[in-house]
């Protein structure tokens, strides 16, 4: 397995600081283009449904709702404190569906 | 002087603890006679004049009040503006620092040096911030220790304890969840968990909007117009939320400031448990993060310790017992546990091994020679968890013949997408011409006790080397001039 350095402003051609990294993701990066081809969870366009959100589809087996659900946490609980707003706002929003998802199919606490 | 201080520098309150010369630690209440000094800060519009504690929390008008600064301690620009002024986050917490400062020294002595704790998940920004306030505020801070650990010192201190201990830490703003072994004096962390917003103002605010869901039924009206009313209305759900945590039932009154009438609140803690179900279920998932993390069972905890105002409620006492099967623990008075702990981590933070908070990484495109898959992701350096001090290597390769200039991005969050982690910091390397792509660069990470992170990047072929440590910019971040100016000015100033 090879790993290739790849900064941001690199991929972009231009030299960014440090505290720009962020926004630059937002304004058309290779991130954004990265995010573009990644499955369910990406901010593409937000699906309604808590199960769209979290990517639970009828017939997964209930230790794979578990899983993914935990990941999601992991993954949303550590962007509610992301130095990029976006990602914050979208993270509360997720929690939720997250929360809601484990309690349809793992009962309230 | 007081030389092992410790504070707890609080979403909602904030107290500072000395070690007495028996060994152990004590409370020291400020001027005005209280345990715990409340985290706000209130301007004067006509003395010059910063209130911080319960006179500026009941006393002062909104817009010139400031409450819960803690949770902006990690957002690069935010500023608060009163009079034409612009204040940072570490300047609002710097005036609560400096009445602990002011008000303790009296009884304690002189206070120089400190520990001061934070929530597991402040990131390094808000580390940053923390100890600028409290060098703005007149202290040097010996170390950062997160507020979990601090608790589990005082708990192992106090009771005596070995094994293995989950600290379950729900405060005013912030869930901390950690899980640690005690053997006497030594505490080794296993790993901390941490959730932002999620604390008991939270459900202060679920219980104001079913206060407000009351008023408008039974009046037609709204319960309150301004923020002023708004802020007395909040006060009366926290007093509520309090009295639920004896009471089965509470009941109020309460009118709005438009004479529509005084509408009776009828609460149960059946209710009000309901209401705040999902925020609870929320740290159901932390504990289990924690516990994955630490690659752990529920049976293999000795001991769940409960810390922070919000475990008096009942509903989190038994959905912890049941979750563990053994009543969880509490050590004396789970809001000062952490400024106690504080003051006897100063002393004893050699025998304590703590662990990195966060992963610490750069991008990269990483090639499968499997899968024949390319992708963006982050390359973690320093996985979460590595034991305290740290510095570890990783070797990468440069993506182009003839790159001059090598930039490694810091990035910090254990996400392998690329997305979900932040770009904390950018580190850039002139090397020389006419090389071909694949060149060895090494990335060194180095992660110091007071969690902060430094980056190495070393060219292999041409032997140039260059370090950096993490710089953050934005209109809430002070530079090194401002810090020493503002410093100044906020010494001389009239704190109460």
């Amino acid at each position: 397995m090879f790993k290739i350095l790849k900064s941001l402003s690199k991929s972009l051609g231009g030299s960014k600081p440090a505290a720009e990294a962020k926004s630059t993701a937002k304004e058309g990066s290779l991130l954004d283009k990265v995010n573009k081809s990644a499955p369910a969870t990406a901010n593409v366009e937000p699906p309604k449904s808590p199960e769209d959100l979290c990517g639970i589809t009828p017939k997964m087996p209930k230790e794979e709702i578990k899983a993914q659900l935990k990941m999601l946490f992991r993954r949303y609980n550590r962007s509610a404190s992301s130095l990029d707003a976006k990602l914050r706002g979208e993270a509360d929003q997720m929690l939720d569906a997250i929360v809601q998802m484990r309690e349809k199919h793992f009962g309230e606490i | 002087m007081a030389e092992y201080v410790g504070i707890d520098l609080g979403t909602t309150l904030s107290g500072l603890a000395y070690l007495k010369p028996d060994g152990n630690p004590e409370i020291v209440p400020n001027a005005d006679g209280e345990r715990l000094t409340h985290s706000v800060v209130f301007f004067d519009s006509h003395e010059d004049v910063k209130l911080v504690g319960s006179a500026a929390r009941d006393g002062g008008e909104p817009d010139r009040t400031i409450f819960q600064i803690k949770r902006f301690m990690d957002d690069p620009e935010h500023l608060v503006e009163i009079d034409g002024k612009k204040w940072t986050p570490a300047e609002i917490s710097a005036l609560i620092l400096s009445k602990l400062k002011r008000d303790c020294s009296k009884i304690c002595g002189d206070i120089t040096e400190v520990v001061i704790t934070v929530p597991a998940n402040f990131n390094e920004l808000a580390r940053k911030s923390t100890i600028a306030a409290a060098e703005m505020a007149g202290m040097k801070v010996k170390r950062l220790v997160n507020e979990p650990t601090a608790a589990a010192v005082y708990y192992a201190h106090s009771q005596g304890v070995k094994g293995r201990i989950l600290v379950f830490d729900l405060g005013g703003g912030t869930l901390d969840t950690t899980i640690l072994d005690v053997e006497g004096d030594n505490i080794k962390i296993l790993t901390s968990e941490g959730a932002r917003h999620l604390g008991g103002s939270n459900f202060d605010d679920i219980l104001l909007n079913a206060y407000e869901e009351q008023y408008k039924k039974q009046t037609g009206a709204a319960l309150y117009s301004d923020e002023r009313h708004r802020r007395r209305v909040l006060q009366a759900t926290e007093d509520a939320k309090k009295m639920l945590s004896k009471l089965q039932r509470v009941n109020d009154t309460v009118a709005n400031d438009q004479n529509s009438g005084i509408a009776r609140i009828d609460l149960s803690r059946d209710h009000f448990e309901k209401l705040i179900r999902h925020m609870l279920t929320r740290t159901i998932f932390l504990v289990e993060q924690a516990l994955d993390s630490a690659k752990l069972k529920t049976s293999d905890i000795d001991h769940v310790v409960l810390v922070g105002g919000s475990t008096r409620i009942p509903k989190v006492k038994s959905m912890l017992e049941k979750m563990f099967g053994k009543v969880p623990k509490s050590c004396g008075n789970v809001d000062e546990c952490v400024a106690l702990g504080a003051a006897l981590f100063a002393k004893k933070s050699s025998r304590i091994q703590e662990v990195c908070n966060a992963s610490y990484g750069t991008l990269a495109m990483v090639y499968n020679a499997k899968t024949k898959e390319e992708k963006l992701m982050n390359s973690i350096v320093i996985p979460k968890n590595t034991p305290i001090p740290c510095s570890r290597t990783q070797v990468y390769q440069t993506s182009e013949d003839n790159e001059r200039v090598i930039e490694v991005d810091i990035t910090q969050g254990e996400d392998e997408d690329a997305k979900f982690v932040d770009v904390i910091g950018r580190l850039t390397l002139d090397v020389p011409p006419n090389r071909p792509k694949g060149c060895e660069v090494a990335v060194t990470f180095s992660y110091d006790e007071n969690q902060r992170v430094r980056a190495l990047v070393v060219d292999k072929q041409s032997g140039r080397s260059k370090e950096v440590a993490v710089t953050y910019k934005g209109a809430g971040v002070l530079s090194e001039e401002e810090l020493k100016r503002r410093s100044q000015h906020l010494r001389a100033m009239r704190i109460e």
